[in-house]
């Protein structure tokens, strides 16, 4: 599992909405292996769209995405799964009237019984909360549980590359740390392509080793999550002023 | 005391009917997000096809019900992929599918009616025995029919629980979206979806025909008012409620019938049609959360 085996999602000018108007407006986007990108912008700045145009979901007008430098534009959904990638959306990313492990198992749909076991296994060390809770309803569980039902879901196939749609949404501080620093900078560390949405800009860009910020379906500014956390003129884009980006922060300690 | 126990006993038999019906009918809401109502013109074209079956070509009743059911199974796939399918693919709305399939529905009657006439039919069956159990009094036709029914739907419940396919339409049910993320391949989880609920329209158009003593074209369509109430009542989309919302349909029908008048059958079962649409939209065993995403998103 080494951080540098090629694998990349790459987006060129990609051009996308729902209707005739573009939402996505010619972004270009790269995820290399091993690395947690993150993806910040205001609300409706079209950062969930930009998620699904790459898998399909909505109408894509113009440019590219490749995967390994093949292209995959427009590819249904179930073919990229097949093909390594995976996707945690937004809100609703969970199985409500399943049981845990049948969630963790429809994950799992595509691989053989012993794999699946083992891929439970590993989902469980990664996620030790969910252990004692397999047998629960998810629609019965808190936020943060389904969160990590639906990251543990999204990691059945061992996707090479992982696209996450704020999955702290709703979450406390601590378990959005945890959701960030453990698990999508652990699984970029593992060798992952992680892509994460988020809108807790401070706590993810910490964690990031490139940032995307996208304003009104363009790319505003792209550099290391750093210096984007340390660009005076970002803030403007949260809350047209002062110090947005650091709203979410935590008091240190 | 005696009418109450044969009501009861009848109430069983026409509920394990609808109950029949009433899974399929779900089905399809449940994976499809279609309210069919052409459903019941396929209940009627089983019927006719049945018809053909026993009394044309002299097929035993037993072996139509299974013929008819995998005929009407492959129909009811080809029409899901030739309108609602199609329809959901250009993002038509709930309401303009609806009205899609009560055009098809109408279009199916009228095409019937135009090649078997408006007279009434009855299947060349016996009378079959009579078997009078305490005071039960059912013939053994209706007992094979309640025992069948409990077959299949056990059958359908080891489905859903009990196998991979079947989870995989449970998935596709709750969430589309995800499931494909899994890899499922859901337009295959429908054509079975669509498959299986074909086929349980069909048996359960030969049964309930060969089970009255005439019928017309309008077989069909009087029944799917049960079958609604039933799976309303059971929370729409929910197999196990349409299930049980199938025998209190039943049941409650046969009582009006025998207390109040038989004209007031089918007024009974729209009164429980439309008191839980009133009161209790969900049913009784439809999560908030469940028929709040399916009827809006
Ligand atoms: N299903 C849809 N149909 C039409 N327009 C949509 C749809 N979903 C989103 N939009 C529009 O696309 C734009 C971008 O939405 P998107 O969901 O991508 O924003 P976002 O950046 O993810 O916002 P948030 O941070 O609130 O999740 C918005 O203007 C929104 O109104
Ligand atoms: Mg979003």
């Amino acid at each position: 599992m080494s951080a540098d085996n090629g694998h990349v999602l790459r987006i060129e000018q990609l051009v996308a909405g729902y209707g005739d108007t573009p939402v996505i407006r010619g972004v270009d986007v790269e995820v290399p292996a091993g690395k947690l990108v993150v993806v910040v912008g205001p609300n409706g700045a079209g950062k969930s769209t930009l998620l699904k145009a790459i898998l399909g979901l909505v109408n894509i007008t113009g440019g590219e995405v490749m995967l390994d430098g093949r292209p995959i534009t427009r590819s249904p959904l179930e073919d990229l799964a097949r093909n390594g990638v995976g996707y945690v959306p937004q809100g609703d990313a969970v199985f409500d009237s399943m049981r845990v492990r049948e969630n963790l198992e429809m994950g799992g749909y595509l691989l053989d019984k012993a794999l699946r076991a083992e891929r439970l296994e590993q989902a469980l060390e990664l996620f030790p909360d969910l252990r004692h809770k397999l047998k629960r309803y998810v629609g019965t569980m808190s936020g943060g549980e389904r969160r990590m039902t639906a990251v543990a879901r999204a990691m059945m196939l061992a996707p090479r590359v992982l696209l996450l749609d704020e999955p702290t949404a709703g979450l406390s501080a601590a378990l959005t740390k945890m959701v960030l620093t453990e698990q999508a900078r652990m699984l970029a560390d593992r060798g992952t392509a992680v892509l994460l949405v988020e809108q807790k800009a401070h706590a993810a860009l910490e964690q990031a080793d490139w940032a995307y910020v996208l304003v009104q379906g363009e790319v505003a500014m792209s550099a290391p999550g750093r210096e984007v956390l340390e660009d005076p003129d970002m803030g403007e884009v949260f809350l047209g002023g002062g110090s947005g980006l650091l709203a979410d922060a935590e008091p240190a300690g | 005391m005696r009418l109450f126990i044969e009501t009861i006993g009848f109430g069983i038999f026409s509920g394990s009917l609808i109950s029949l019906g009433a899974v399929g009918f779900t089905v399809q809401f449940a994976i499809s997000n279609v309210l069919n109502v052409a459903y019941g013109a396929f209940i009627t074209l089983g019927a006719y096809f049945g018809y053909w079956l026993v009394n044309d070509a002299h097929l035993n009743f037993w072996l139509t019900v299974p013929i008819v059911a995998i005929a009407i199974g492959a129909l009811s796939v080809a029409f899901n992929r030739l309108l609602p399918r199609p329809l959901l693919r250009r993002g038509a709305s709930f309401v303009a599918i609806l009205i899609g399939t009560v055009w098809a529905g109408i279009t199916l009657q009228y095409t019937i009616v135009s090649i078997v006439g408006p007279s009434t039919f009855t299947y060349a069956l016996g009378n079959g025995k009579t078997i009078d159990l305490w005071d039960f009094v059912l013939t053994n036709t209706q007992l094979i029919i309640i025992g069948g029914t409990a077959l299949l739907m056990l059958g359908y419940h080891g489905l859903l629980t009990r196998t991979q396919l079947g989870q995989a339409m449970r998935a596709t049910s709750v969430n589309p979206v995800v499931a494909r993320s899994c890899g499922i391949r859901i337009d295959r989880i429908t054509d079975v979806a669509w498959l299986i609920s074909g086929m349980l329209c069909g048996a359960t158009g030969v049964v309930l025909a060969g089970t009255v003593s005439t019928f017309d074209s309008t077989l069909g369509t009087t029944f799917l008012v049960y079958m609604i109430a039933a799976a309303v009542l059971g929370g729409i989309g929910q197999p196990y409620g349409a299930m049980i919302g199938g025998l209190v349909v039943g049941l409650t029908t046969q009582l009006t019938a025998a207390y109040l008048s038989p004209a007031y059958e089918d007024v009974a079962a729209f009164v429980i049609l439309v008191v839980m649409l009133l009161a209790w939209p969900r049913g009784l065993f439809g999560s908030a959360a469940a028929a709040g995403r399916r009827l809006v998103g």
